[in-house]
């Protein structure tokens, strides 16, 4: 599937919308703060908003054209959308609700029968109940279950998991990559939460103050953030300032105050001295007592200031002369006995430490 | 209680009946106009259909009496269409149209703009046209409010007096509702006649109360 979003021009309160991506993935991304003009994206898409300006193209198909006067209504799109307060409608039964908008068949290869959808989805002993005895995590899929049903060519799919916690997250996820994997339904995923990304997407577009800060391949943002405001929205743990000593044989010797760090040369602009250092947590990896001898060309000595839980995952801070994130498991943190206070070197291979200049 | 009186409780239960039905799809139509859309002159139709509200009710009763009498719209219904509209039963349920259109379009119109238009977006993505969307999502989710509007409405209907007596005249056994018939009692110096329409609208009143609230608990979501 293409869809193509060109010219895309709407007055939003702070800013405005102004968008131009072409989006070929299976699963995108659309990241970014709260506020950047997600939503109203979507919106645009499923036909549910006029823009000041619109090109939207899907593969063949011409959905908006503010020029020369052309919007499809919304229920000829074809476009499956889960809001983010799901919508499901209070007065049907759960049932009244998944078949709302059936129709078998897109004229796809896929068929999405009502019992292959129920059953994918894990709904079948909640069909006849009423939507609002379902829990938070079954009328998710059951909104999520109903849009399928209508046979779309695209999901529209509006921060899914946002009001679902932790735990139930990671129980949903799971169904959405089916979704992914048996239908093959394109997803359009708005998200600001990066482990359902990094879970579900394929690629990503980083909407930030209703602009696309950056486009591409999942894994390429999220190592090689475009900006600051990318790497910002992506939350890249340690951001720092540095600057280019000398770069030798595609290395580059980066002094962030005293502390030295090797590089890979990344086609910087020719004489970037100023930096930002781009490091992610789960890229440094620790190691408590002696250093050893391995591949990373960084090591750095330093204390650990705090440990958070988050998720399965500790989140580690450090003090290595400048402060330090790194992401390890649980059991890790466990096996090391680490604690605060603790002395412990930092690795990090070269080609992990990202620069953009500045 | 007499015949005549029976004739006039019944005249009036179902002229005031009949003139909520009658009102009722424009009600709502107008409603959801109102609450779902912006169109040029929608503030002078807004304040067009609360006049009958706020005007001295004989007033309004005067102005159909000249656009409904012989020389306005009346004389060519007569013309073309045979029958006569003002002093007849015709006349009744005009005035108490007119009259209660305004609380049912004010209740239905509250009702519609309380509905997440989000649940009307997401019926249209998942293939619904307008009229699908308006019957099975707005309709049901407003019933509250319909069915609230409705209930005023009648009410109204069944006290109407003022544009009643100009438009339609007040003759026993043709035109003459509940209100009338205890003003000419009153008049007339037979108190326990009035009386005896007074309980029979309050009795009125109360089943209309009873019945709406018994449909509000039915449609419970």
């Amino acid at each position: 599937m293409t869809l193509l979003l060109k010219n895309i021009s709407l007055p939003l309160a702070p800013f405005a919308l102004e968008v131009d991506v072409e989006i070929r993935g299976r699963v995108t991304a659309i990241f970014g703060p709260s506020g950047a003009g997600k939503t109203s994206l979507l919106d645009l898409v499923a036909g549910l908003r006029r823009a000041n300006s619109a090109f939207i193209q899907m593969d063949e198909q011409v959905l908006t054209d503010t020029a020369h006067g052309v919007l499809v209504p919304s229920r000829l799109r074809g476009v499956g959308y889960v809001p983010q307060d799901l919508a499901l409608f209070p007065h049907l039964s759960v049932r009244q609700n998944l078949l709302y908008g059936h129709k078998p068949g897109n004229g796809g290869q896929v068929s999405f029968t009502f019992e292959r959808v129920v059953e994918v989805l894990e709904i079948q002993p909640l069909v006849q109940r009423r939507v609002t005895e379902l829990s938070g995590g079954e009328q998710q899929r059951v909104a999520i279950a109903r849009a399928l049903l209508s046979s779309p060519k695209l999901l529209l799919l509006d921060e899914p998991l946002a009001s679902l916690d932790l735990p139930l997250r990671a129980r949903i996820i799971p169904y959405l990559a089916r979704i992914r994997d048996e239908f093959r339904v394109p997803m359009l995923y708005v998200t600001h939460d990066r482990y359902e990304t990094l879970a579900l997407a394929d690629e990503m577009v980083v909407l930030v103050g209703g602009r696309v800060a950056q486009a591409g391949p999942m894994q390429e943002l999220f190592s090689r953030p475009a900006n600051l405001a990318v790497a910002g929205a992506l939350a890249v743990e340690t951001v720092l300032k540095g600057s280019i000593e000398n770069m030798t044989n595609g290395l580059v010797m980066v002094a962030v105050g005293p502390v030295m760090l090797s590089a890979v040369e990344q086609n910087l602009p020719p004489n970037t001295r100023e930096v930002y250092i781009c490091i992610r947590a789960e890229n440094v990896v620790l190691h408590k007592g002696s250093d050893n001898a391995n591949s990373a060309r960084n090591h750095l000595t330093g204390v650990v200031r705090s440990l958070v839980q988050d998720g399965l995952l500790v989140r580690a801070e450090l003090d290595c002369g400048f402060s330090l994130t790194a992401l390890l498991t649980k059991k890790s943190a466990e096996e090391m006995k680490l604690m605060p206070g603790d002395s412990v070197t930092a690795q990090i291979k070269a080609q992990h430490v990202h620069l953009i200049g500045r | 209680m007499s015949a005549e009186e029976w004739q006039v409780v019944w005249f009036t239960a179902w002229v005031a009946a009949l003139s909520t039905i009658v009102i009722l799809p424009f009600g709502l139509g107008v409603a959801w106009l109102l609450a779902r859309r912006d169109w040029p002159g929608k503030s002078v139709v807004e304040t067009l259909i609360t006049l009958p509200l706020v005007m001295p009710p004989v007033a309004t009763g005067l102005v159909l009496l000249e656009f409904f009498g012989n020389h306005g719209v009346g004389g060519f219904i007569q013309k073309h269409l045979g029958f006569r509209i003002i002093f007849t039963w015709r006349a009744v349920l005009l005035a108490l149209c007119v009259m209660s259109f305004p609380l049912l379009v004010r209740s239905v119109r509250m009702a519609f703009e309380g509905v997440d238009p989000r649940l009307e977006q997401i019926a249209r993505t998942l293939g619904a046209g307008n009229l699908r969307v308006f019957f099975t999502i707005s309709v049901p989710l407003a019933m509250r409010g319909i069915v609230g509007g409705m209930l005023l409405a009648f009410a109204r209907a069944l006290g109407e007096f003022g544009a009643t007596i100009m438009v339609a005249g007040n003759m026993p056994g043709r035109t003459q509702t509940v209100s009338l018939a205890i003003f000419q009692s009153v008049q007339d110096f037979q108190d326990t006649e009035a009386f005896r329409l007074l309980g029979v609208s309050v009795a009125l009143a109360f089943i209309a109360v009873w019945t709406s609230e018994w449909v509000m608990r039915r449609k419970k979501f």
